[in-house]
């Protein structure tokens, strides 16, 4: 072996665990995958020759299905050598779907490329399965799989704790700043925030979002931070979950 | 040496054709100008006849040069059917099979929420008003079974909803002569989860 700089193991993947975020045309007769993989992170690569008829691969670059991918490749763009099927079929349908479309379009938006996130990527099946399995539970499904989102992504969403270090006091009011966390009522912070009582905070810290209070406020704050953190380019996805609304 | 103004417009042009770009424009510019006028004008003229000619047809919204085409004209097809598919190549498929006698509606794409293509975009308010024409009792999904194709299937069955109409989707799984050792895991996980009863 050469100077061992570079462990050849980083250009060839075999057998990694995958998701297919989204992909679009590349070239005649060729796509660009994103792929969202367990211990790389999210990862771009060609599917060579994947819009020809008769592709091998064409099936399977489904997302929300989970599969087995081998790529490889030292640039930004790596070259996807095949994807297998791996454990079981998703049936993710309706509204869970249009849910699906939305976790992709997060990921898409706010993971770095090639940065691992082992954790989110099984919170992302895990989600996945909710979804499929209780369709009308989409929306707690969807805060959950937000907050977590974000605190893996490394953003801190301060739940137990206002920003003097006291804890936060399940009936009184606070008003939540992106990037600070709760303040009291009297504050003077300029920026966007929301209004949402301390049960809220310690619901979502608690994982339980039974309460109707609780799912309102919990969208509220989740939308204004993710916002926040994506910046001024609209979700695409939203825009469509609100037109299904409006029918 | 500077590129003649008329000529990097005609470069500029056809990178609006998909897969083109600054390179394969330029070859392609150069190839015509070069070696093929005749060429070049025949393309140029049938660019701007079809322009001008072809639109979508008034019922079922697939390309035509006249306000109804002539398969939606004809009027030996079952009115009170309705098949919608993506594309104008998915009803010439479904024609081939002669498996359907109903009327079809194209359109003309699907949702692809990630790429921004939205309910705006393809024909789906043109669809809405089809299928309330009163003839139709029956709308088929003829997507595809992608998860684009889904999602607009399920749009579709919630904006059709409340119409009083059938919703149906084709159904999937084995190919014509499958043999289960050869076909594809995903298709046969399906197949199996759809199966039907026998008896």
């Amino acid at each position: 072996m050469a100077s061992g700089k570079v462990s050849t193991s980083i250009f060839k993947q075999d057998n990694q665990p995958v998701y297919v975020l989204h992909s679009y045309p590349f070239k005649e007769t060729s796509l660009v995958v994103e792929l969202f993989t367990r211990d790389f992170g999210r990862v771009a690569a060609v599917a060579k020759g994947a819009r020809r008829p008769r592709s091998a691969m064409r099936g399977m670059l489904q997302s929300f299905q989970p599969l087995l991918g081998a790529w490889s490749g030292k640039l930004e763009l790596k070259t996807l050598h095949s994807l297998e099927w791996y454990a079981g079929l998703l049936m993710l349908q309706g509204e869970a779907l249009m849910c699906g479309f939305y976790m992709n379009e997060l990921l898409l938006r706010l993971l770095a490329r090639e940065d691992a996130h082992e954790m989110l990527f099984d919170d992302y099946g895990l989600t996945l399965k909710a979804l499929a399995a209780a369709p009308s539970d989409s929306a707690n499904i969807l805060r959950r799989f937000e907050l977590r989102l974000l605190q893996q992504l490394g953003y801190a969403v301060p739940l137990t704790h206002n920003i003097k270090d006291e804890a936060v006091l399940a009936d009184a009011q606070y008003f939540y700043v992106p990037e600070m966390g709760p303040v009291s009522l009297q504050h003077d912070y300029q920026e966007n925030g929301v209004q949402l009582s301390g049960k809220t905070l310690l619901d979502m810290d608690k994982d339980d979002y039974a309460d109707v209070q609780t799912q309102q406020q919990s969208k509220q704050l989740m939308r204004l931070l993710i916002s926040h953190y994506l910046g001024d380019k609209p979700l695409h996805t939203r825009q469509l979950l609100m037109d299904l609304q409006d029918l | 040496m500077s590129t003649p103004a008329s000529l990097e417009q005609l470069i500029e042009a056809l990178r609006c054709l998909p897969g083109v770009g600054p390179k394969s424009a330029t070859r392609m510019a150069y190839y015509l100008l070069q070696r093929d006028r005749p060429g070049a004008n025949l393309l140029a003229n049938a660019l701007d006849t079809a322009l001008q000619v072809v639109g979508h047809c008034q019922l079922c919204n697939t390309f035509s040069e006249q306000p109804v085409c002539p398969m939606c004209a004809s009027g030996n097809r079952d009115s009170s059917l309705l098949c919608v598919v993506e594309m104008p190549t998915d009803m010439m498929m479904m024609e081939q099979t002669h498996a359907f006698e109903g009327m079809y509606f194209v359109l003309m794409g699907r949702l692809s929420p990630l790429d921004g293509v939205g309910p705006k975009e393809i024909g789906l308010e043109k669809l809405l008003k089809r299928a309330q024409d009163g003839l139709v009792k029956e709308v088929v999904l003829a997507t595809n079974y992608t998860v684009e194709g889904e999602a607009t299937a399920h749009y579709i069955s919630e904006m059709l909803a409340k119409h009083g109409l059938k919703l149906t989707r084709i159904a999937r799984g084995m190919p014509m002569g499958g043999e289960i050792e050869h076909v594809d895991s995903g298709t046969l996980a399906q197949a199996m989860m759809e199966r039907r009863k026998v008896l």
